[in-house]
């Protein structure tokens, strides 16, 4: 019985949003789900949730993806954070890794999601 | 109008555009769970003008719904997903599943389209760039509604730019899905030159030339 927990999604586009959320209430059925459209909104939240999962989009209107988890990093080194990005270029991949954060491409695939937000189960 | 290019920076580009559309063909597979067919990219040099009326002889003359980013780096341009007919609703179910509303979908649509041109634009752009080594920065999508004209319009151009764009597209189909489109790169000549300078220089030194 997996334990219930919390998700962030942080994605401008609703319907990004929308799908990500399908897959997550299709496997993981209880877990809650937060969601921000901005990188501003995504501290905000972040720090009113503390979810055990965040889910970040790359390029959006304002504090894009990089910068939201940096800084949250900063303040939350313990945070588990992935991108969730179109933008597949090799320069985000190198940020992500510098930064203590997961890299997904978008279309992202259900088990790879899973694989991440299994990753504090061991 | 098609000297810009010789034969050898031709086959360069096509193959090179092959690659990328290849990437963003492999992401609107997965979001439409089948096989995506391509065509052979072609590429041209015109006149804004000429590559609207070129637009619409290939859909039709009717309206298209397309979504376009700008993108810059060491060549700027825009690209764009186009759609010749209102197929987005297809794309759109088989995204967000079967068991929503019509009315909802509808509402959605645009802001689905806008999801997908987002998805398969940055794949064939971060290829390319991953392909040539370099960083290119995208704008957010728009999503735009109308005949070529106001699909391939760029705004008032910058002065000294020339009146010669590289138009640059392929044609995709999802037969399954009767989803059918275009993905076109469109570049002023400067920025083209750019775009082949590093091209060729990436197949020289693939070539160890």
């Amino acid at each position: 019985m997996t334990v219930k927990k919390t998700v962030l999604l942080v994605d401008d586009s609703r319907v990004a949003r929308m799908m990500t959320r399908r897959m997550i209430e299709t496997d993981r059925p209880g877990w809650e789900i937060v969601e921000a459209a901005t990188g501003e909104e995504a501290l905000e939240v972040y720090s009113r949730v503390l979810p055990d999962f965040v889910i970040l989009d790359v390029n959006m209107p304002g504090m894009g993806g990089l910068e939201a988890a940096k800084r949250l990093k900063e303040v939350y080194p313990q945070s588990v954070i992935t991108l969730l990005t179109a933008n597949i270029q090799d320069p985000v991949r190198d940020q992500a890794d510098s930064l203590g954060v997961g890299f997904l491409s978008k279309p992202v695939r259900g088990d790879v999601l899973m694989a991440f937000l299994s990753m504090d189960d061991e | 109008m098609t000297d810009f290019l010789d034969d050898v920076q031709r086959d360069a580009v096509t193959e090179i555009i092959n690659i990328a559309i290849g990437q963003a063909a492999g992401a609107l597979s997965q979001l439409v769970d089948e096989e995506v067919r391509l065509s052979v990219p072609l590429v041209h040099f015109l006149t804004p003008d000429r590559a609207a009326l070129r637009l619409d002889e290939e859909t039709g003359g009717g309206e298209s719904v397309a979504v376009r980013q700008h993108f810059q780096g060491p060549f700027a341009g825009d690209i764009l997903l186009i759609f010749p007919e209102r197929r987005s609703l297809h794309l759109v179910r088989q995204m967000l599943g079967d068991d929503l509303p019509v009315d909802q979908l509808t509402e959605l649509e645009q802001e689905a389209l806008m999801e997908v041109g987002n998805i398969i634009l940055n794949a064939c752009l971060g290829s390319l760039a991953n392909q040539l080594g370099m960083g290119v920065e995208s704008s957010l999508p728009c999503y735009i509604r109308g005949r070529g004209r106001s699909i391939l319009d760029r705004g008032p151009r910058p002065e000294g730019e020339s009146e010669m764009v590289m138009f640059l597209h392929v044609d995709f189909s999802v037969r399954a899905k009767d989803v059918h489109g275009y993905l076109a790169f469109v570049m002023d000549i400067s920025s083209a030159r750019h775009f082949i300078d590093a091209v060729q220089a990436y197949v020289t030194a693939q070539l160890g030339g």
